[in-house]
């Protein structure tokens, strides 16, 4: 199994017997992840999303072993990370009135980043060639000419096989319970 | 932008928008028609939503380039103007990136618009009969976009004989063509 492949579980489960290792590799899991929330859920300022960052992990770190569901350490993360949001607002907010970011607004921008990374780790999953091709067409903007040059498929059948890959994306987003889209197409 | 507001500002005495850009929105508009029949044929039709979802992205895509490529045609006129006037003073940012990237914005339109045609032939041939000749509109309209890109990196004056990005850009116009000619059932 390669490292990709491991599940969050099994990673929680080598920090849990203090492998330094996995302790690396949960940081570099799931750190785009902290910061989206803090940077872009919660529009901390970079220096403040950054001591936010850090003080996420510190919390997971020191309070894993609170964790009852190693399967379902993303969203608990996900709210120690929103916490320690909170309270460096609440903080902020004692010292000098910030500007609040209304919390549908909020709630709203957390729900897209977590469709985001689902997304993002669903193609992951899906290994090549899906994943680099849904990659370039929808995150690059790579036209059906360029990827088929690329990775050296025809371009007449690119838009065939996008719409394989989405299927199996779809499936693959489905299979774990997670949504997919506003009106169920594949975005 | 409103729509009689785009028209204005479309006949306004001014270098942008031009050609480049209102075939950057012709194709969008196409990719839309592709993805409403798509949209509309998901009872019939397989792959409807994956070819939606193409769609789609080509059509969220287009409004960037018909914006991007009137930014760098608006500067490169500048430029020009100045060089032939004389006025560059020390310092001025040189005119072939500024040449360069008003080849590259045509050529992505051009590639855009085969994209699109190909979406739109699928249409044709698998969407909902009765929308087929919104299907045949849209590779039109999407040749027609593919073919006006292609003829401004031909004459760019930021494209040099044997110039790489002149023969990609035929060759998006050719798909197209023959995008268009499977669309409404040719030879």
């Amino acid at each position: 199994m390669t490292d990709e492949a491991r599940t969050d579980a099994e990673l929680v489960r080598r920090c849990r017997r203090g492998d330094p290792d996995a302790w690396n590799e949960l940081v570099e899991r799931f750190s785009r992840y902290v910061h989206a929330i803090c940077a872009k859920g919660f529009r901390l300022e970079p220096h403040d999303a950054e001591d936010a960052f850090q003080e996420a992990f510190t919390r997971v770190y020191t309070r894993l072993d609170s964790l009852r569901d190693d399967s379902a350490v993303r969203p608990w993360i996900a709210q120690l990370t929103r916490r320690v949001c909170l309270d460096r607002l609440a903080a902020a907010a004692r010292e000098q009135p910030v500007e609040e970011v209304a919390p549908d607004v909020r709630e709203a921008t957390l729900d897209e980043l977590d469709e985001a990374f689902a997304v993002r780790e669903a193609l992951t999953r899906l290994g090549e060639p899906c994943s680099e091709i849904l990659d370039r067409f929808f995150a690059r903007d790579e036209s059906y000419r360029t990827i088929g040059d690329a990775l050296d498929i025809p371009s007449g059948t690119i838009a065939s096989r996008i719409s394989r890959c989405l299927a199996k994306l779809r499936a693959e987003l489905e299979g774990r319970k997670q949504p997919v889209g506003r009106s169920g197409e594949y975005r | 932008m409103a729509i009689a507001e785009l028209f204005e500002q479309t006949a306004a005495p001014t270098p942008a928008p031009g050609g480049g850009s209102i075939a950057a929105l012709t194709v969008g508009l196409s990719a839309a028609l592709v993805t409403m029949i798509a949209r509309s044929s998901r009872d019939s039709w397989p792959d409807a939503a994956g070819i939606a979802a193409q769609a789609l992205e080509l059509a969220e895509r287009c409004p960037r380039l018909a914006q991007d490529d009137a930014a760098a045609w608006e500067e490169a006129f500048a430029g020009l103007q100045d060089a032939v006037e004389g006025n560059n003073e020390p310092g001025a940012a040189p005119l072939r990136p500024m040449l360069d990237r008003s080849a590259e914005l045509p050529l992505a339109i051009a590639e855009a618009g085969a994209d699109v045609a190909v979406l739109a032939a699928l249409a044709a041939s698998r969407g909902d009969g009765a929308l087929r000749a919104d299907a045949i509109s849209a590779a039109l309209l999407a040749h027609a976009g593919a073919r006006v890109g292609a003829h401004l990196v031909a004459v760019n004056l930021g494209t040099r004989e044997g110039d790489a990005r002149s023969s990609r850009a035929a060759a998006a116009e050719r798909r197209a063509a023959r995008a268009l000619a499977d669309a409404v059932g040719m030879p």
